[in-house]
């Protein structure tokens, strides 16, 4: 897919691990799995507002469009 | 409430009390059926053979017709009772959840079949029009439910794609 989830980026420079990660955001550890390897076809905006939010990040930091 | 939360279960819009009692009247009928195939409907048509020796022939050829027309609706009662169960565990929209309403759709269509050819028969020998008309009532009626259920399972095939969908949304 051509939307790229750059969540591990985010993840590693504030050095928060998934589970954490998981906890604070709300979701599961599979479902953020499912994220970080590029596998989700759709992403709830309260999912996004909570990343964004516990990331302290803007959605275009976690969401990047690259061509095929 | 967790960002994961917003599937809607079957506990959020259906009451829990309505399933077992719905449960306990389907045994009840399915009971009801046994009795009717293994005392009423033997023992109807043998006192229609004491009555009238004439129609002895038709005898075994009425019952197993008849027989199975029960049958069809016992099957009905048996896929109802499977797919409230995949209604209460929240696994009715499913892959699993179409060979238990194919039963039921295949389980009407046969009983409509039988209750055409019996109408048929009974409109071509019956001296009084109660049967016939009985009988036009029932075939209307199956007919009716035959056709509800292919909607039906049209609406189930659309809301498992549905379900299927959303379960991917994070």
């Amino acid at each position: 897919m051509p939307i790229v989830v750059r969540l591990d980026v985010e993840l590693a420079k504030r050095k928060m691990g998934v589970g954490e990660f998981a906890d604070l955001v709300g979701l599961t550890p599979a479902n953020v799995a499912v994220l970080k390897n590029g596998r989700a076809k759709a992403v709830r905006f309260s999912t996004l507002e909570s990343i964004c939010r516990v990331l302290g990040c803007q959605p275009g930091d976690i969401l990047e469009y690259v061509e095929d | 409430m967790t960002v994961d939360g917003f599937r809607s279960t079957i506990d959020d819009v259906l009451p829990r009390w309505v399933i077992p009692p719905l449960k306990v009247l389907l045994a009840l009928f399915f009971v009801g059926l046994v009795v009717l195939q293994a005392m009423s409907l033997p023992g109807s048509l043998a006192h229609m053979v004491e009555e009238d020796p004439s129609t002895a022939p038709i005898r075994w050829p009425l019952f197993a017709v008849l027989l199975t027309g029960l049958v069809c609706v016992q099957v009905v009662v048996v896929c109802t009772w499977r797919l409230l169960d995949l209604v209460r565990d929240d696994r009715i929209f499913d892959d699993r959840a179409f060979p238990w309403v194919d039963g039921i759709i295949a389980a009407v269509c046969l009983a409509w079949l039988l209750l055409v050819g019996l109408l048929v028969w009974a409109g071509a020998t019956a001296d009084d029009p109660g049967v016939p008309v009985v009988l036009t009532g029932m075939v209307l009626a199956s007919g009716v439910l035959g056709l509800l259920m292919v909607v039906m399972r049209a609406l189930l095939r659309q809301a498992t794609a549905l379900r299927t969908e959303m379960a991917q949304v994070i």
